[in-house]
C-alpha cells in the first residue's frame, strides 16, 4: 500500500494523459460526428455512400487494430506520428463514427414541420440546420453523447499499447519496477472510477439544465 | 395579380393530386379553398411557397416566377425569394419549442433579415401585442395553449412583412373553444387588407370573410364562386353535394 502512495504523483501524471486523450479525441470526434451525420442526411449519393462506408468500417473493426494502423501501419507510407498524436487521430476517427450515428438519429427525430416553418419564413437549409434543428437535436443527443464520452475515457487504456504513458501504462511501468501487481491495478481502477463518476455527475447536471429550458 | 398559377400539376408516387390548376388571386383578395379531404387544397397551398415541389406548370407569386422546367437551383432560389414575402400558418403551429414566443417571432428577422436584436425585439413585441400575447412574450410554446401558439405562429409569419398570408387549416388542431381567438386575429388581418389564401373547414368564417370560394375536388378546381352563391346555390353538382353533406352534420 505504501508503494502505491509513494507513486501517486506518477499515476496522477498518467491520469492527466488519460484525460487529455479523452477530451481532445472527444472534441475532434464531435466535429467529425456532426459533419458525417449531416453528410449522410444531406449529401449527394457519393458523399452519403462514403459516410456510410466510414461508419460501417469503424464500427466493424476493433479499436486496437485502428490504433495500430494509425501508429504502425502508416509508417509504411512514410507517415510517422508520435504516440500521442496517433492516439488523438485514431480515437477521434473512432468516436466520430459512433457520434455520427447519435447525431443522425437526433436530427432525424426533429419533426418535419420545424424545417417547413423555418423554410416558410425564408431561412436557408443551412440557417435552418444551425438555428432550428441542431439546438433541438443537441438536447436529444446529450445523454448518449455522455455515455460515449465515459466509454471513451475507459477505452483510452488501449493507447498504452502504443506507448502513450496514460494511466494504464503508468501502472505497468511501476509494476515492472517493483514486481507487484495488485496495489497498482487497484489504484488505477479506483482512479478510472473516480473520473467516470465525476463526469457522470457533471453530465447529469448539464442534462438537467438543458431539459429545464423548455 | 398577386398569385397566378398556370397549369400547375403535382403527383405523389404516380397519383395526380393537382391537375393543371389555374388560380389567380388579386391583391387584398381573400380566397378560401374548400373541398373534400384529398381534393388537393392543402397541396395547392403548399405549392405556392414551394414546400411541395411542382411537377408541371408554373406560378408567379408577388412578381417572382417559378416554372417546373427551371433548373432545381433556380427554382430553390426563386422559392426562397417568394417565401421572404409570403407568410404561412400551419395546422400544427410548428413553433420552435426551444425559443420563447418572442424568440419565435423574431427568429427570421435575425437570421434572414440580419436585423439587430433590439430592433427585431421591438417589431416582435409590437406583433405579439397585435395578436394579444405581449404578456406571454417570454413563455416557451410548451406553456401556451393551442390557440395562443397559433396566434404566436401568425405573429411569426407577419414579422417578415409578407405581401401574402397562406393558412393551412389553421384551426383544425384546436379545441373548439380556442378556435374563435385565432379566427378573430385572421378577421383583423383581412380587415387590414392582407392578401390571404386559406384552407379551412370553418364554413361560417369562410362565408363571412372570403371574397371568393375556390372549390376543389379530385385535384381540379371545380367551381369559383362568391361565398353568397356558393353556400346557397352552387352551380356544380359536386359543390351541391359537398354543401348538402355539410348541412347534414
Amino acid at each position: 500500500m505504501n508503494l502505491l502512495w509513494e507513486n501517486v504523483p506518477f499515476l496522477l501524471k498518467g491520469a492527466y494523459y488519460t484525460l487529455l486523450v479523452t477530451v481532445v479525441s472527444m472534441f475532434f470526434g464531435l466535429i467529425i460526428g456532426l459533419v458525417v451525420a449531416i453528410a449522410r442526411l444531406k449529401g449527394n449519393k457519393p458523399i452519403r455512400w462514403l459516410a456510410r462506408a466510414y461508419v460501417s468500417i469503424i464500427r466493424g473493426t476493433p479499436l486496437l487494430v485502428q490504433i495500430f494502423i494509425v501508429y504502425y501501419g502508416l509508417v509504411d507510407y512514410g507517415v510517422t506520428l508520435g504516440p500521442l498524436t496517433a492516439a488523438y487521430v485514431a480515437l477521434s476517427i473512432n468516436v466520430g463514427a459512433y457520434l455520427s450515428e447519435t447525431f443522425r438519429g437526433a436530427i432525424q427525430s426533429i419533426a418535419k414541420g420545424q424545417t417547413e416553418a423555418a423554410y416558410a419564413t425564408g431561412m436557408t437549409p443551412w440557417q435552418t440546420m444551425r438555428r432550428i434543428i441542431l439546438p433541438q437535436a443537441a438536447r436529444i443527443a446529450i445523454a448518449p453523447m455522455g455515455n460515449t464520452f465515459i466509454g471513451m475515457l475507459k477505452e483510452t487504456a488501449l493507447v498504452s499499447a502504443i506507448t502513450v504513458t496514460e494511466l494504464l501504462r503508468s501502472a505497468q511501468l511501476l509494476i515492472a519496477q517493483y514486481y507487484v501487481y495488485m496495489p497498482f491495478f487497484l489504484g488505477i481502477a479506483a482512479m478510472y472510477w473516480v473520473m467516470s463518476t465525476v463526469f457522470s455527475f457533471i453530465l447529469e447536471r448539464i442534462e438537467k439544465r438543458l431539459s429545464r429550458v423548455y | 395579380m398577386m398569385i397566378q398559377t398556370t397549369g400547375l400539376s403535382k403527383s405523389f408516387n404516380g397519383l395526380e393530386v393537382l391537375r393543371s390548376i389555374d388560380l389567380q388571386v388579386a391583391p387584398k383578395e381573400i380566397v378560401v379553398l374548400l373541398g373534400p379531404s384529398g381534393s388537393g387544397k392543402s397541396t395547392l397551398l403548399r405549392c405556392l411557397n414551394g414546400l411541395e415541389e411542382l411537377d408541371g406548370g408554373s406560378l408567379e407569386v408577388n412578381g417572382v416566377q417559378v416554372d417546373a422546367a427551371m433548373p432545381a437551383r433556380k427554382k430553390q432560389a426563386n422559392f426562397r425569394e417568394i417565401r421572404r414575402h409570403t407568410g404561412m400558418v400551419f395546422q400544427q403551429f410548428n413553433l420552435y419549442p426551444h425559443k420563447t414566443a418572442l424568440g419565435n417571432v423574431i427568429e427570421s428577422l435575425l437570421t434572414v433579415k440580419k436585423m439587430k436584436k433590439e430592433e427585431a425585439a421591438a417589431i416582435g413585441e409590437r406583433l405579439l401585442n397585435r395578436v394579444g400575447l405581449l404578456a406571454k412574450k417570454d413563455e416557451y410554446p410548451s406553456r401556451l395553449s393551442g390557440g395562443q401558439q397559433q396566434r404566436v405562429a401568425i405573429a411569426r409569419a407577419l414579422a417578415m412583412e409578407p405581401a401574402i398570408m397562406l393558412f393551412d387549416e389553421p384551426t383544425s388542431a384546436l379545441d373548439p373553444e380556442l378556435v374563435g381567438e385565432v379566427l378573430e386575429v385572421m378577421r383583423q388581418l383581412a380587415k387590414e387588407g392582407m392578401t390571404m389564401v386559406i384552407v379551412t373547414h370553418e364554413m361560417k368564417f369562410a362565408r363571412q370573410v372570403a371574397n371568393r370560394i375556390v372549390f376543389m375536388d379530385g385535384g381540379v378546381i371545380v367551381e369559383e364562386q362568391s361565398p353568397e352563391i356558393f353556400f346557397q346555390n352552387p352551380e356544380s353538382e359536386r359543390a351541391r353535394k359537398f354543401i348538402r353533406q355539410l348541412q347534414e352534420h
